[in-house]
């Protein structure tokens, strides 16, 4: 149940980081073309609009390498031998990601209410959609390493009833 | 807090975690929380403000979009075209496809701005390629590796991009800087190809015609012209290098797109994803390696490597190669983005104290952290290429030293003549001091 609900909710943001950097794209482009053919008018918003999706292409791109776990890491501990021990190595790792999800929920919630005041200087976009990426970041890692922390946890077990699976 | 204790802290619990098989982005994060909460005046809520900041960055915005334009000219067989014009040019040489790879790697360069894009594409052309007519697995996988770092040494490179945003450097500056010591790398790669090629009997390829060559030369004409758009527009003061980021991008596409028809639109969704994603990874690790060095900033850390700096005086030799060490050897253990975040901006003013130029400083940092890119345990290229050879790290270690020593003599070389990098620069910018 708990893995069908995150494998839909990791889909939705795949889907999301192409539909944002496609943004981008477009805005960018608008950009560029307005300064060198006459006829597109000269927006002010599109490069405060880019900077505000590539935030969030960053933060959605950080999740979505968590459940991936593809955020590059360094291998100076040996290989580990067995499943128990590979299963303990994932324990370490996540355990201390999970410490990081925290803070970034815990202190993430308060950075972005410092946003609920502010108005970006050009768009007059409202600040709390782009610190709003800092908790929800912090509460998608959490869902996250949970079920990474559940397999690391079923490698561990499974060996110790004696290589069942 | 004194800045040794405060810095012996931060480093620390970042060892700690990184054994720990944290990853980079998180250890950095995570190795700032115990200072941010022991200080009375800092809060984590810092962390994320750091962050924000610096992910809030226009210059940066062209990270992603150059990996895009390297991952769809992989996508529209922009990549084969060069190899055929490489091969016609260089393929006649002794250990033909060796050189083919190194040449093909500068055209490349020329075009992406990223090394792993460089890795990934031309190793899974030519690594196959070359195990196939006999080169050794080990060479194959090396040589494909070594020849990738060029990709962020000669114009347009992500990694000059994300200095020059950081530390206010021009960026065409930095990019005509890396066009001289780019070529001489693979000048030199393709010397240790020959010395190869002879001790270990590999083939050759007929020497290709008069005719052959044009038609491989018209084949690639059209991705040959990216670089000229590129760094032409740039150095030209057309765009800025976000725009050309863009430009490159619009342009691969309609090249893949149009005039190829090679790339169709399930295709093109693919990239848009995998660009997105991988840089996003890469990306991620300037925001906590940016809080990281502010928190060194803030105990003034750099301000205490500069008056230590001065125990073994301000001499811009020795200070080059004290820098190019600690590059060579961080780039071993991290990613080169947070590498220059992190110790780029902490060695900058030992760096202006010992008199080096700021464009020089930039490239030997640049260069030194390219060299990462090949040495285990983290050498992202030869991990690539060692995956697409179907072979161990280890076994093609002893190769990739090999063809090493020439490219650290480079880079003695670039730090003991700054004209090699300051040249061009200095030619083209009038007002370059």
């Amino acid at each position: 149940m708990l893995r069908t609900v995150l494998e839909w909710y990791y889909r939705q943001l795949r889907s999301l980081i192409v539909i944002l950097l496609t943004t981008m794209l477009v805005v960018v482009s608008m950009q560029v073309f307005s300064r060198f053919t006459g006829f597109i008018p000269r927006y002010l918003w599109t490069e405060e609009a880019s900077r505000f999706c590539f935030v969030w292409v960053i933060m959605i791109g950080s999740i979505i390498a968590v459940r991936d776990n593809t955020h590059f890491n360094v291998d100076i501990l040996p290989h580990p031998k067995s499943k128990r021990i590979e299963g303990i190595y994932g324990l370490m790792t996540h355990s201390a990601m999970l410490a990081m999800a925290f803070v970034f929920v815990r202190y993430g919630y308060e950075f972005a209410r410092f946003g609920v005041k502010q108005t970006s200087e050009i768009s007059q976009i409202n600040m709390l959609s782009i610190y709003l990426a800092f908790p929800v970041t912090g509460v998608s890692w959490v869902l996250f390493l949970f079920e990474h922390l559940l397999s690391d946890v079923n490698l561990i077990a499974n060996q110790e009833q004696g290589n069942e699976t | 807090m004194s800045p040794v204790e405060a810095a012996a802290i931060l480093f620390g619990s970042f060892m700690v975690l990184i054994v720990l098989r944290v990853p980079v982005a998180f250890a950095l994060g995570l190795a700032c929380v115990p200072l941010l909460h022991l200080d009375d005046k800092l809060t984590p809520i810092m962390l994320c403000n750091e962050m924000w900041k610096s992910y809030n960055s226009f210059i940066l915005l062209s990270v992603p979009f150059f990996l895009l334009a390297a991952n769809l000219m992989n996508a529209a067989g922009i990549t084969e075209r060069l190899v055929a014009l490489a091969r016609a040019s260089v393929g006649h040489f002794p250990g033909g496809l060796g050189h083919v790879n190194v040449m093909v790697s500068m055209l490349f360069a020329g075009v992406s701005g990223s090394s792993t894009a460089e890795a990934a594409g031309i190793g899974s052309i030519l690594i196959p390629a070359m195990k196939k007519q006999g080169y050794d697995a080990s060479f194959s996988v090396a040589i494909t590796a070594c020849a990738s770092v060029m990709g962020v040494i000669i114009p347009p490179s992500i990694l000059m991009v994300v200095w020059g945003g950081l530390m206010s450097v021009s960026i065409s500056g930095l990019f005509l800087a890396g066009i001289v010591p780019g070529i001489l790398i693979g000048l030199f790669m393709m010397a240790t190809v020959h010395v190869f090629a002879k001790r270990r009997n590999y083939p050759v390829y007929q020497r290709a015609s008069l005719v052959e060559f044009l038609r491989a030369l018209r084949g690639a004409s059209l991705a040959l012209l990216t670089p000229a758009i590129i760094v032409g527009g740039i150095v030209g003061g057309l765009f800025t290098a976000t725009e050309a980021s863009l430009i490159a991008v619009i342009y691969s596409s309609v090249l893949g797109g149009i005039v190829y028809r090679s790339i169709g639109l399930r295709e093109f969704t693919r990239v848009l994803y995998e660009s997105a994603a991988f840089s996003a990874v890469a990306l991620f690790c300037i925001g906590t390696a940016s809080a990281f060095g502010w928190l060194l900033a803030y105990y003034r850390v750099p301000q205490e490597l500069v008056a230590f700096a001065e125990g073994w005086g301000t001499n811009a030799i020795t200070t080059g190669f004290v820098i190019a060490g600690i590059f060579l050897l961080v780039g071993m253990f991290i990613d080169a983005i947070p590498a220059i975040v992190v110790v780029g901006t902490v060695l900058m003013p030992v760096a202006e104290r010992a008199g080096i130029h700021p464009i020089h400083f930039a490239i030997i940092g640049v260069v030194s952290l390219a060299f990462g890119l090949v040495t285990p345990p983290y050498g992202l290229c030869l991990l690539i290429a060692a995956s697409i050879g179907k072979i161990k790290v280890v076994e093609a270690l002893k190769d990739v030293s090999f063809i090493l020593i020439p490219m650290l003599l480079l880079l003695s070389l670039v730090i003991v003549f700054p004209e090699i990098v300051l040249f061009l620069p200095r030619t083209f910018i009038p007002d370059l001091r």
